[in-house]
């Protein structure tokens, strides 16, 4: 409570400080230029009448502590003790058809979606396997063809050779056969 | 024996919901074309454990004391102290018609699922379509009797992808606690 009722002191007696400033300047101003007409005590006078209202209206303010609705403790309290106000106490039960009819299409509904969400995401997991699937079906079939045009180059290059060789053994060979056939007949 | 409170009755339809699909209403509010017999069912809780019973019935129950009361009508399951629910095996008939997705297995995997094992995929004989993962599934065996449930491992377009030694459906519950649980199954 103390805490509360401080600022408000402080903001009334601000407040009337703040409200007197101008005036006082303005009564001196007054009192220097004309003193005999208008005599400054007065105006002084009214000045913390107003204030004292102020402080009186402020006091009513003041709320008490069931009104603010603090927790008695400082604490955190569960949720399962602290119950509603203006509630029965007690369970309420479901016997009637209709009311069991309503908690059911709710609960079917809420099923119903879960499942449907399950089977949506189960195909787009599905999808995606087939595209990952296919894409690295593609790359080995690549990879695989890459392999054989290089070993046909190969190949080609080799053959190409051999061709070359082949020619020229079998000249060399002929040459020598009729050697042969010379030497034996 | 006393009525659910509105949260009770949340939590415990969330959970039925999550095995059984819209029908669910039939539970509550029986088809009129039914007519005459087809009388009001309610949940009533007695100590932590739910049960499902028709209205008649409940109001017979309030002769009895409450301490001298073991069981009524159909039980469903059971509040934790966390106030979560959980399903019991007794309340298989009351679902298994409202089934929203449902696994047939073999006949060479009825017998490891009985002793309390997980469905695997080489049981599987059928599914539902467009399971979604972790979803609450009803087994049933080729000749459509209801063994019991579960939740699945996999969504359908995944296990479809598994090897046949993988765990599709997590058992919960199957008509083999009958006898495994026989002497826990009621006791409070």
């Amino acid at each position: 409570m103390a805490p509360i009722s401080k600022p408000a002191h402080k903001g009334a007696a601000s407040g009337g400080a703040k409200g007197s400033k101008p005036t006082l300047g303005s009564a001196s101003r007054v009192s220097k230029k004309n003193a005999p007409k208008r005599p400054p005590p007065q105006e002084m006078k009214s000045k913390p009448r107003t204030m004292q209202e102020n402080l009186k209206k402020k006091k009513k303010r003041v709320y008490t502590e069931k009104e603010l609705d603090l927790p008695e403790l400082n604490a955190i309290t569960p949720v399962g003790v602290v119950k509603p106000k203006g509630k029965k106490k007690g369970k309420t039960f479901v016997d009637d058809q209709e009311g069991m009819m309503t908690i059911l299409a709710m609960v079917n509904a809420e099923k119903e979606g879960q499942i449907e969400s399950k089977m949506m995401k189960a195909r787009q997991l599905e999808e995606i396997r087939e595209a990952k699937k296919k894409e690295t079906e593609a790359r080995i079939a690549e990879k695989k063809n890459k392999l054989e045009n290089v070993k046909d180059s190969i190949r080609n290059k080799k053959k190409g050779k051999n061709a070359d060789k082949a020619e020229s053994t079998s000249v060399s060979k002929s040459a020598k056969g009729k050697k042969k056939s010379v030497a034996f007949a | 024996m006393r009525q659910l409170t509105e949260e009770e009755t949340r939590t415990l339809f969330s959970k039925l919901a999550h095995y059984t699909g819209r029908s669910l209403n039939n539970l509550i509010a029986p088809p009129t074309e039914e007519g005459p017999t087809g009388e009001q069912h309610v949940f009533r809780l007695q100590g932590s454990r739910v049960f499902y019973m028709p209205l008649k019935l409940a109001n017979l129950s309030v002769s009895i004391p409450r301490e001298n009361l073991l069981s009524m009508g159909t039980m469903i399951g059971k509040f934790t102290k966390t106030g979560k629910f959980r399903l019991a095996l007794t309340c298989l008939d009351v679902i298994s018609p409202h089934a929203r997705y449902k696994v047939w297995i073999k006949s060479n995997g009825v017998m490891p699922y009985l002793y309390g094992g997980n469905v695997l995929k080489a049981h599987v004989h059928r599914w539902s379509e467009d399971l979604p993962e972790h979803a609450g599934v009803l087994v049933f065996d080729d000749s459509d009797n209801c063994l019991g449930f579960g939740v699945t491992a996999r969504s359908s377009a995944e296990a479809k992808k598994l090897d046949p030694t993988g765990i599709v459906v997590f058992r919960q519950a199957d008509v083999g606690e009958y006898l495994r649980e026989e002497d826990s199954l009621f006791t409070t």
